[in-house]
């Protein structure tokens, strides 16, 4: 399959870096004072993605479970960092749920999709397991911020409504269930859009990255349609879970809401 | 035994990042069947005392009781029971009329009590002057004052022991505010005791009157006008 592979030689590759002059000159004309966060975005993406690369042929080649496993954890908790940078100006503590949301519905779908579908010989095969969660806790850090923010804010927004509730005698979870719900549904989104506009619209990153590799396109097709199934699986676990660990944040033990005005977050 | 109690009630919070405390070992008691107005300047703290008798804000201190039962003894859900606290701006929920009246038995502490039937709930309707409004109309085209007066028959319907009422008829026209006390009058006379909140000149409905100000609570001899 080799064979296939175009390689990019590194004069190349960061000739390619040329195409962030677009971004660059967009933000200088429009005054959007992000050239420096276009500078760090490139850099880390050159980075971060090549140190990737030199792991990866370090771990193929010296691969135990052990190793396996912690580059798996330290995938999670950067996944974690990124997506609570994302939901900063929520003032949560939440780092630890976030954390075990992230990281248990990943690994459960990832470790199911390499055991029951792939057949990974041995289990913990490191060119198996960490493309693949890889993909996974990309996706799922993704629709988890975009829960939070949705879950916290519908919140803020239903004070009234909340209060109401509570009033009734309502548990807090009766109170921030409709927003619950709508963080739910709202993370949900972006998988399902992937879904349906695969293959259509685009062709996914692992089907297009396959290809270029010279793999079968039919492998590659029904590779694609296990990631795409197993990220919805995963961001749904993820989302559910980090939702009802995280909602009673906004209420004190007793019950209590803790509306805008009575956080101390000023 | 007093029927509810309040003893030596603090409550602390920080308000938009500032520490505040409205009210500091405030006391006093209701006896059952009582209508007691509470009056006092803007921001003396009237709605919280409220929302911290219903255990809806963290007290920092002080005790409730309920027919000599201390607030402690029980969930927070089944106190809100019991206390029922109604705010000033009335919510409601997507659907109808029927759907926000029947709110309170679609939650976990009461979903084992038999709900109110139709005819009930057009009989409560009536006496607040809401007998056109069918229970099948769609909540969201209320109009203010119908909303005002759903929230309340809301938590009327209940039956709670102490009904507590923010302003309830604040966005009520005069007429309205009128029905909506008689309405409160005869519940209070099957046994609900109520402490509301009024800015409106008193209505005859009320047997007593404490003021809230600078953190004390005290009774009023002669009720105020327009206090």
């Amino acid at each position: 399959m080799d064979a296939g592979v175009i390689d990019i030689g590194y004069l190349e590759l960061f000739g390619a870096a040329a195409f962030m002059l677009v971004a660059a000159v967009v933000a200088w004309s429009l005054r959007l004072r992000q050239t420096k966060a276009i500078v760090v975005a490139t850099a880390r993406c050159f980075l971060q993605l090549l140190a990737m690369g030199l792991l990866l042929v370090y771990l193929f080649k010296y691969q135990s479970w052990w190793l396996v496993c912690l580059v798996l954890v330290g995938m999670a908790l950067a996944a974690t960092q990124i997506a609570m940078g994302r939901v900063k100006g929520k003032a949560l503590r939440i780092w630890p749920e976030v954390f075990g949301s992230i990281f248990l519905s990943s690994m459960i779908v990832a470790f199911t999709v390499v055991e029951a579908i792939v057949h990974a010989s041995p289990w913990y095969d490191a060119r198996v397991l960490v493309p693949i969660s890889g993909m996974v806790l990309g996706n799922t850090l993704s629709a988890t911020a975009v829960a939070i923010d949705r879950l916290f804010s519908d919140m803020d927004a239903r004070s009234d409504e909340i209060m109401a509730y509570l009033a009734l005698g309502s548990t807090p979870r009766e109170a921030a269930f409709p927003s619950i719900r709508s963080a739910i549904g709202s993370g949900l989104t972006p998988a399902l859009a992937t879904m349906s506009a695969a293959g259509i619209v685009q062709i996914p990153g692992m089907m297009s990255g396959q290809v270029l590799a010279g793999a079968d396109p039919m492998i590659a097709a029904k590779y694609q349609i296990v990631v795409l199934l197993m990220i919805s699986a995963a961001t749904t676990l993820a989302i559910v879970a980090i939702c009802f660990t995280t909602y009673r944040k906004r209420f004190t033990p007793d019950g209590c809401f803790l509306s805008p005005a009575l956080r101390d977050e000023q | 035994m007093a029927f509810f109690e309040v003893r030596g009630l603090t409550v602390s919070y920080r308000r938009n990042g500032i520490p505040f405390e409205p009210f500091n070992g405030i006391s006093f008691e209701l006896s059952e069947g009582q209508v007691a107005d509470l009056v006092g300047p803007s921001g003396s703290g009237k709605s919280s005392l409220l929302c911290a008798c219903a255990r809806l804000l963290p007290r920092a201190s002080g005790a409730l009781s309920l027919k000599g039962v201390d607030a402690g003894s029980l969930s927070p859900e089944e106190w809100r029971r019991r206390v029922c606290y109604v705010p000033q701006k009335p919510t409601v929920i997507p659907g109808t009329v029927r759907d926000n009246l029947l709110l309170p038995w679609s939650l976990r502490v009461r979903r084992s009590d038999d709900p109110p039937s139709d005819e009930a709930l057009r009989s409560l309707m009536g006496e607040a002057s809401l007998g056109d409004v069918g229970l099948d109309r769609d909540a969201a085209q209320l109009s203010g004052g119908e909303l005002a007066r759903v929230a309340l028959l809301r938590a009327f319907a209940t039956k709670p022991d102490v009904l507590l009422l923010d302003e309830v008829d604040a966005a009520l026209d005069d007429g309205t505010a009128r029905s909506v006390s008689r309405l409160t009058r005869r519940l209070v006379r099957d046994s609900t005791t109520c402490l509301r909140i009024r800015h409106r000149p008193p209505d005859g409905a009320a047997d007593r009157t404490l003021k809230l100000e600078r953190g004390k609570i005290t009774q009023l001899d002669h009720v105020e006008e327009g206090a």
